[in-house]
């Protein structure tokens, strides 16, 4: 997107386009109507780059970038729709509110917390490393209450915990990528027509997960496909336990959202 | 198979919004109850993925404003999770769904049905360990 969004000259500007909107928009002449929706879609267009903008703040926190753009885009749309020149407001002062609590109440409607507390932060830390230890030491991983002993703290604590670590709370789930040389099973594994033969939406399902990042299509495969479980998936892979259920998690969203909504896709 | 109500059984009982804004309490309960029967972490996990595709499988077909409801049941370390709300469809997902193989890879025995009051129910069973798929090939 090349067209500028900051400067003086190109405020000037887009306030000029923002008031000459409203005119059009009040005007009965249906000439004017028909260019005021083109010039509309002028406005959003030109604001693009806001939202983009505005979404880098969330990225990370498992809500592919896509659907930010467009729930963000929608709050341009409102803001657009209801933004009234007279008052002497800049628009991008106006707008970004909208904006970011459109993107905010997506992450609220899918059950996403939008913070997680440093208190949890590190209960997950040392979750993530108990899990590691005592699945090494039992050969399975272990109950709530194996780990609550294990820790020292109560079983709601550990629960609360694994809550906060599934895909619904806010985590980075970059870094710790696969290390490039060690070359398992798991790495040969592309889409296997012959699992998929037997799901009748494998046409729109095929495409999507073609779109998931490599490491999660692998996953999805491993687990749905080949009923390996979350810990064999996890020695598998070198990655925790914790870590393939947030990523199993994060990969059904996406699936179940292009699944329904094939504009999504 | 659905089992007739088994009187022997603890049941948990949860009403909601059939909203995806309120999944988070069903997955949360089912959580927890399975943490009480001392499941393995991974099959609490997986129960908490089998309870929101369920969710999403039966809020997709409820009309507006209609409420889930969720019941769990225990018997031993069995523990099976009725979720059901009202279809607009009248039919039950087909088992060559994709949503169908992910549930069935999750939990040990999956079965869906329309009850009397015409809502679409999807049941969900579980044991503890997971034996069901050791003797397949990985």
């Amino acid at each position: 997107m090349s067209v500028p969004t900051t400067g003086v000259r190109d405020r000037a500007f887009e306030r000029e386009l923002l008031v000459h909107l409203a005119q059009l928009r009040s005007s009965d002449d249906p000439g004017e109507r028909r260019e005021a929706e083109r010039l509309r879609a002028d406005l959003i267009r030109l604001h693009l780059p806001l939202v983009e903008h505005l979404v880098r703040r969330f990225l990370d926190r498992g809500e592919p970038h896509d659907d930010l753009v467009q729930v963000g885009t929608i709050g341009l749309i409102n803001a657009i729709d209801r933004f009234d020149p007279d008052r002497g407001v800049e628009f991008s002062t106006y707008a970004t509110p909208t904006i970011v609590g459109e993107i905010k109440r997506h992450f609220r409607d899918r059950g996403w917390a939008v913070r997680v507390p440093r208190r949890l932060q590190e209960l997950r830390g040392a979750l993530t490393k108990a899990n590691e230890t005592l699945s090494h030491d039992l050969g399975r991983a272990p109950t709530v209450a194996e780990l609550a002993r294990k820790l020292d703290i109560t079983e709601d604590e550990v629960l609360e915990g694994l809550e906060s670590a599934s895909a619904y709370a806010t985590v980075s789930l970059d870094g710790g990528f696969d290390d490039p040389d060690s070359a398992s099973v798991a790495d040969t594994l592309g889409i296997d027509d012959e699992a998929l033969a037997l799901v009748e939406d494998r046409a729109t399902l095929r495409p999507l997960l073609e779109a998931l990042p490599e490491r999660e299509r692998r996953i999805v495969m491993l687990r749905f496909f080949n009923n390996l479980t979350q810990s064999q998936i996890a020695e598998e892979m070198g990655i925790s336990q914790m870590h393939v259920s947030r990523l199993l998690a994060r990969s059904l969203v996406k699936l179940r959202h292009g699944l329904t909504d094939p504009d999504h896709a | 198979m659905p089992q007739s109500t088994d009187p022997a059984a603890t049941r948990v009982q949860l009403r909601l919004p059939a909203s995806t804004a309120y999944v988070s309490l069903a997955r949360t309960a089912a959580a927890a109850i399975a943490a009480r029967l001392d499941y393995p972490v991974d099959r609490i996990d997986d129960l908490r993925l089998a309870v929101d595709e369920a969710c999403a499988l039966v809020i997709a077909d409820a009309p507006p404003d209609s409420v889930i409801e969720c019941e769990f049941s225990v018997t031993g370390d069995a523990l099976r999770a009725e979720i059901s709300s009202p279809s607009r469809s009248g039919g039950t997902p087909s088992h060559n769904s994709f949503a169908w193989t992910v549930l069935s890879a999750l939990v040990d025995d999956v079965d869906a049905l329309i009850s009397t009051e015409d809502r679409l129910v999807i049941v969900l069973s579980m044991h503890g360990f997971e034996v069901a798929h050791l003797d397949e090939p990985a």
